[in-house]
């Protein structure tokens, strides 16, 4: 059996191991923010007239706004006009069969083991892969197209659904929500749609994979999805990035909207470069998720898995408008050498008899910093509203933050609200149970973290969870507290 | 800064010309409190620590003056503050100037209680005003720093130990609305003990006091200090008091903190610096609000050493148009290993229009410790009520039983029995004048 020490320093050691850059020739805008590149963009697009406005709306918010002064990590000084704000593979031609597909790109995401080609499709996955913010292909199309189902690149859905995408783009994060979120809304490159129409249940997980590829390019996705009366989709994203010295800014939006009766399940497996041990490098995750329930009796639930990043900082957030909507939030976060997680959710009760449910699993080790921020509103409205708050922390190693910031604020009297928290580290006892009944040292850790996130990843899609207890054993494989 | 128009500030950031006299012994001190109070600034929404409290449109209501004489105050205008059945030495404050003629203090060996104006030469207050350093960053507390005119000074020589308990009784009396600056503090050396009972009296009418009080509180090796904490005033009065406890090894600090009606507004800042190992420390906290009252509670445990245990246990209940406000935290260092650390806040919310913030924080930077919190807001459990009414129980009465039981956790903890009849009473006689609609 290894001692904890040389445990601690192999998993401060471990190389990323989707830190691989593909060679293709992108199409890169020259860095810098300016009306001029938000016009380069959308005329690349094709975009129409509307958009660009709603595009040049958002450049505006974002030029008023200050950066955020309140979170619990030194926020690193970030040259927006540094970045290229648009980078995508040259294009070639309208592509109509993965054959078409650039075969290195194609080896990227077979490296990434994403089921993306037609011979994986047993798997039940549809994919729409976003590399570098162009969706490449997307799978299962005519299947879901049969069912009314859209599901389709933000780009295409511009242009085959404008009224839909007008109708809904922007209603739950608006343009000038925050200043990540504007200038997303000023440089958005693509992203993905999703539309579920009236009663029906999407019969396959729909998913997307997001990956940087290219230097210097901040990736700026848009990700809408409908779910239109009693309809049911669950949606998954990957992300992965390749390594690299600069720290490169990701800053998407999601916005989610369930009308009556609906539900949606939105997972993350986040596993984007976190730099190296010394803090170089890594993806600074500013992402802005927020659904709304719109309707009666609507359901969105979040799930997460953040084990990469140098920076993960986002709350994805429901807002439970109906009557009797529900919330749920299941989040387990990891962070480990220089990595920082500020994360947590937001619950705003409006409707009547509205539910919310919140566990958060936060892990750290070595010089990793972990915050939970949350927050629960229960505005006067909101009769019997319901919440329950869940947030624990394991820390591993005595160089590691684990830190607890919900907000809670309640103007219901028949609402009920519960927060607990708590913070410890693995036991020994529970170390030396396992041990004499000769489980090694390394094993009994893995057990016990999964043990302990179990109720989140338990929330996955079948193929996401066994990936998921994959990169948690992998990532923390071994530590001894 | 913008949009102030609140005359004192005004004057202060103005130079605040002869606010603070040349000949002061602790002028540099004022001068530099003066200094930092310009550069927090007085907090708005925005700030962090004030965003629930809009302490820049109460400070607007009235224009205070800075500078009030006090009336003279007669031994049975105080009568009514002495709690009933308690044992105990009395000290009575007048606008924070001690009045001995009104006291009855304790002639015990080891034991001094004098004006803080008068303590400027004592070692202890050399080695410890103004040096508790979680009131650097509070601009009410550079404020009070910079303009206070007396407050009490108290010290505990080594193995001192208070035979009965001490009962401050402030009172405040203003024939204008007058804004107030009590300074206190309190050094108990080692192995000293003592148990002091704060509360406080309004006798003014037509004026609004508003009371910033600083006190520091030191507690050395293996002392041990009990400090209660009565806040209930009238409709006029708003009070800011910002306690400040440092513990060093063994000490133990148990603060009670009792919030009831009627004052509009009431913050708290109390703070504990555990720096030394093998610390004991409990916060327990009550509010009662009712009417228009504003109670806001911010506590902060500081665990800077090892093997420390913090306790923490506040309830509140909140009716009519009453708002709350609890915001905890707990901050484990990376020295701190095995911390036991544990805080709870509990609410009854009783009314539509009463509501409720509260930001329970636990920043942990030590991996061998036991740390938690936890938060919840409700109603009465309709079974506990039905139990009640089974039993021949009024409803009305039943719902008052409710909140006595609820408000038990604390009031049991209370180790005076005569302080602890006095509040219940008290809890019993504000419940049941306010009709509870569940």
């Amino acid at each position: 059996m290894r001692n904890s020490n040389e445990i601690i320093d192999d998993i401060a050691n471990k190389e990323y191991e989707f830190g691989f850059t593909t060679d293709i020739e992108m199409d890169i805008a020259p860095a810098g923010l300016n009306e001029d590149t938000i016009r380069f963009i959308s005329a690349k697009k094709e975009e129409p007239e509307w958009l660009l406005e709603w595009r040049l709306k958002g450049y505006q918010a974002f030029k008023k706004m200050q950066m955020p002064g309140w979170q619990h990590f030194k926020l690193p000084e970030i040259d927006f006009q540094g970045v290229s704000y648009y980078a995508a593979p040259k294009k070639k031609k309208q592509l109509s069969s993965l054959d078409e597909v650039d075969p290195e790109l194609l080896a990227t995401f077979e490296k990434l083991g994403i089921p993306l080609n037609e011979q994986k499709a047993l798997s039940g996955v549809a994919v729409d892969a976003v590399f570098d913010s162009v969706s490449v292909a997307t799978t299962f199309k005519e299947k879901l197209g049969e069912m009314g189902v859209i599901f389709c690149s933000f780009g295409e859905a511009v242009k085959h659904h404008p009224d839909l995408v007008k109708k809904y783009l922007g209603s739950v994060v608006p343009h000038s929500d925050n200043i990540f979120a504007a200038l997303n809304a000023a440089v958005f490159s693509d992203g993905s749609f999703v539309y579920i129409p009236k009663g029906v249940r999407c019969p396959m997980e729909l998913s997307t994979y997001f990956r940087i590829n290219a230097q210097n390019t901040g990736q700026f996705e848009r990700t809408l999805i409908i779910a239109d009366d009693e309809s049911y989709v669950s949606y998954l994203e990957g992300c992965t990035a390749p390594m690299r010295d600069e720290n490169q800014l990701h800053a998407a939006v999601v916005e989610l909207v369930a009308l009556d009766h609906a539900e949606i399940k939105y997972s993350t497996v986040q596993n984007w470069y976190p730099g190296d041990k010394e803090g170089k490098g890594g993806i600074y995750n500013f992402v802005t998720k927020r659904g709304i329930c719109k309707g009666k009796s609507s359901k969105i639930s979040w799930t997460q898995v953040e084990t990469g990043s140098s920076i993960t900082w986002k709350y994805p957030s429901v807002i439970l408008q109906g009557d009797d909507a529900q919330g749920e939030f299941y989040s387990v976060a990891v962070t480990r050498n220089r990595q920082i997680a500020d994360t947590g959710t937001k619950m705003h009760h409006i409707g009547r008899n509205t539910k919310s449910r919140i566990i958060s699993k936060g892990i750290s080790a070595g010089e990793g910093d972990n915050t939970y921020r949350g927050l629960v509103q229960v505005g006067p409205r909101a009769h019997n509203a319901r919440n329950f708050t869940q947030c624990d922390s394991l820390l591993i190693g005595n160089r590691c933050g684990a830190h607890t910031f919900p907000y809670i604020e309640s103007r219901n009297k028949s609402a009920t609200v519960e927060h607990e928290a708590t913070t410890s580290k693995i036991g020994e006892d529970q170390i030396f149970y396992l041990n004499q009944r000769g489980i090694d040292t390394e094993k009994a850790v893995a057990l016990i973290v999964n043990g302990y996130a179990k109720e989140v990843l338990n929330q996955l899609p079948m193929e996401f969870a066994v990936e998921a207890q994959k990169l948690l054993s992998i990532t923390l494989e071994g530590s001894v507290g | 800064m913008t949009d102030i128009t609140i005359p004192f500030y005004q004057y202060i950031l103005e130079g605040g010309n002869g606010l603070t006299p040349k000949d002061d012994a602790l002028y540099s001190l004022r001068e530099d409190a003066l200094v930092r109070f310009r550069s927090l600034g007085l907090p708005d929404l925005k700030s962090e620590a004030w965003r629930n409290t809009n302490i820049q449109r109460i400070l607007k209501e009235q224009p205070f003056t800075l500078r009030q004489q006090a009336a003279p105050v007669s031994a049975a205008q105080v009568a009514p503050a002495f709690i009933q059945g308690l044992s105990c030495y009395k000290a009575v404050l007048v606008n924070g100037h001690l009045q001995p003629e009104l006291s009855q203090l304790p002639d015990v060996k080891g034991f001094t209680i004098t004006k803080l104006s008068e303590a400027s030469k004592n070692e202890a207050f050399k080695s410890h005003f103004d040096k508790h350093p979680h009131l650097a960053d509070q601009p009410f507390a550079a404020l009070n720093t910079a303009l206070f005119a007396d407050g009490l000074f108290i010290e505990l020589k080594a193995n001192t130990v208070l035979d009965k308990p001490l009962h401050i009784v402030h009172v405040y009396t203003v024939s204008q609305h007058a804004f107030l600056q009590p300074r206190h503090l309190w050094v108990a050396h080692t192995s000293a003990s003592a148990t002091i009972i704060e509360s406080a009296l309004g006798l003014h009418e037509n004026a609004v006091a508003f009371v910033n009080s600083v006190s520091e509180i030191f507690l050395e090796d293996n002392a041990e200090i009990w400090h209660y904490n009565l806040q209930d005033m009238s409709p006029d009065s708003r009070h800011i008091y910002q306690t400040a406890a440092s513990q060093q090894t063994y000490s133990r600090y148990h603060h009670y903190n009792f919030t009831l009606p009627h004052a509009t507004l009431v913050r708290n800042n109390l703070s504990v610096a555990l720096n030394g190992s093998y610390t004991e420390t409990d916060l327990h906290g009550l509010y009662l609000a009712t009417g228009n009252q504003h109670v806001d509670n911010h506590t902060f445990v500081d665990h800077l050493q090892p093997h420390c245990n913090s306790n923490e246990l506040y309830k509140g209940v909140l009716l009519d148009n009453a708002n709350g406000v609890f915001t905890g935290r707990i901050h484990v260092h990376q020295d701190a290993q095995k911390t036991n650390a544990f805080q709870q806040n509990n609410n009854l919310l009783l009314s539509e229009k009463a509501d409720i913030n509260s930001q329970p924080q636990l920043e942990i930077y030590a991996d061998d410790v036991k740390c938690s919190h936890g938060f919840t807001v409700g109603q009465f459990s309709e079974e506990s009520l039905f139990y009640l009414r089974a039993r021949g129980i009024g409803e009305e009465a039943a719902k008052t039983l409710l909140v006595n039981a609820f408000a038990f956790d604390i009031t049991d903890k209370v180790h005076i029995p005569a302080l602890q009849h006095h509040l219940t009473e008290q809890i019993r006689r504000y419940v049941s004048g306010v009709s509870i609609n569940n």
